[in-house]
């Protein structure tokens, strides 16, 4: 959704789940590691759903929690 | 002693503008489809600040033909009732920001609490026009009042006419859209909306349930005030409130041609609702800029 041009953004990365190692790095939101695509599928809508967050899912198959 | 009280003349001259004034307040506060104010306390609120603002206004001629002048400095206490009006409008609307489905926007807010302040204006101006009519027609006291009610009336229909806004559907053409979902990806009529379905479940709830609608200008021109992001918000409340909202709101914009997507998961399936509701969301006066555009409609067509 678009928003005003003075307008802050107001999302919030809760978590991000990969299933490739090297894409784990330190940040602000939480980063986990998952061995397979289904183990990472399932970690991330139990996480939306703890949250209440949206998801979105990268090209390269990682997802992301986030909250708009 | 006989000099302290009113005569039978400004007794009724008060008495009919105060009504006059009172029932065009309660005319145009009818409950339209946005349901506002829909509920009794709201009414009541408005009908007694409507009594007020005709009572002002019903007094200011014999005060000034009892030769009061001093008396008619209260009108400031009228203007100064009036912004109360929007102010508390907008306050109320302000707290309720965070229950509603989505945001109302401060744009639409601003709009609403305008209209609330301009409809006391009118319930004070008819006053007025009924006091002045019954006082200065040379005639029998009852012509009189039957010339003023007349007048009051002619003067409700003016204003309505005067402070009636377009809306969406005066401006734009409004449609279905198409909902597509691609790879977490929301698409409507071929627009990237949003990327924000990434679950399997997030996608089957908008394939079975979401609805869409594409709004596309008349002018070129007219973008300017679509694609405001508060007239998009606005839009945008109105089609959750009107259907209710499950899951998932979301209004984008298309650059290259100027449509504007309101798509969502509404609790009411009714797509014909959803087109009407973005129809008649009105054009806030805030974004209005073009003068050919929003050329003030006097005959109310």
């Amino acid at each position: 959704m678009g928003r005003e041009s003075t307008m802050k953004p107001d999302y919030q990365i809760l978590a991000y789940i990969t299933t490739e190692k090297e894409r784990v790095l330190s940040s602000n939101c939480l980063t986990l590691f998952a061995d397979s695509k289904k183990t990472s599928k399932e970690m991330t809508v139990d996480i939306a759903k703890a949250m209440k967050a949206d998801v979105t899912q990268l090209t390269n198959g990682d997802y992301m929690v986030l909250r708009v | 002693m006989e000099g302290q009280f009113l005569s039978f003349e400004d007794i009724s001259v008060i008495i009919t503008a105060v009504i006059i004034g009172t029932l065009a307040r309660i005319w145009i506060l009818k409950e339209d489809y946005r349901q506002y104010p829909s509920y009794p306390n709201g009414y009541l609120i408005h009908i007694i600040t409507g009594f007020v603002a005709a009572a002002l206004g019903a007094v200011a001629i014999p005060a000034i033909m009892g030769k009061n002048f001093v008396a008619v400095t209260f009108l400031t206490v009228a203007l100064q009732q009036f912004r109360d009006v929007r102010k508390m409008e907008k306050e109320s609307l302000s707290d309720l920001e965070n229950t509603e489905y989505t945001y109302r926007g401060k744009a639409y807010i601003d709009g609403i609490a305008k209209t609330f302040e301009s409809r006391n204006y009118i319930a004070f101006i008819t006053a007025f026009f009924v006091s002045l009519t019954i006082t200065i027609i040379p005639l029998n006291l009852w012509v009189n009042i039957i010339a003023g009610i007349v007048v009051g009336i002619a003067v409700v229909f003016f204003l309505k006419n005067f402070t009636k806004g377009k809306s969406i559907g005066d401006i734009a053409q409004v449609k279905e859209g198409k909902i597509e979902i691609k790879d977490s990806s929301l698409f409507v009529d071929g627009i990237y909306v949003s990327n924000l379905l990434g679950t399997d479940n997030a996608e089957k709830l908008f394939k079975e349930e979401g609805m869409a609608v594409v709004i596309y200008p008349n002018e070129n021109h007219f973008r300017i005030n679509l694609d405001n992001f508060g007239q998009r918000q606005a839009a945008l409340f109105e089609a959750t409130r009107a259907l209710g909202n499950k899951r998932y709101h979301f209004t984008r914009k298309d650059y290259e041609q100027g449509r504007v997507v309101i798509t969502l998961v509404p609790i009411k399936q009714d797509i014909d609702a959803l087109i009407e509701v973005v129809k008649k969301c009105p054009l806030l006066e805030s974004t209005k800029k073009s003068h050919s555009v929003m050329k003030t409609n006097l005959k109310g067509e």
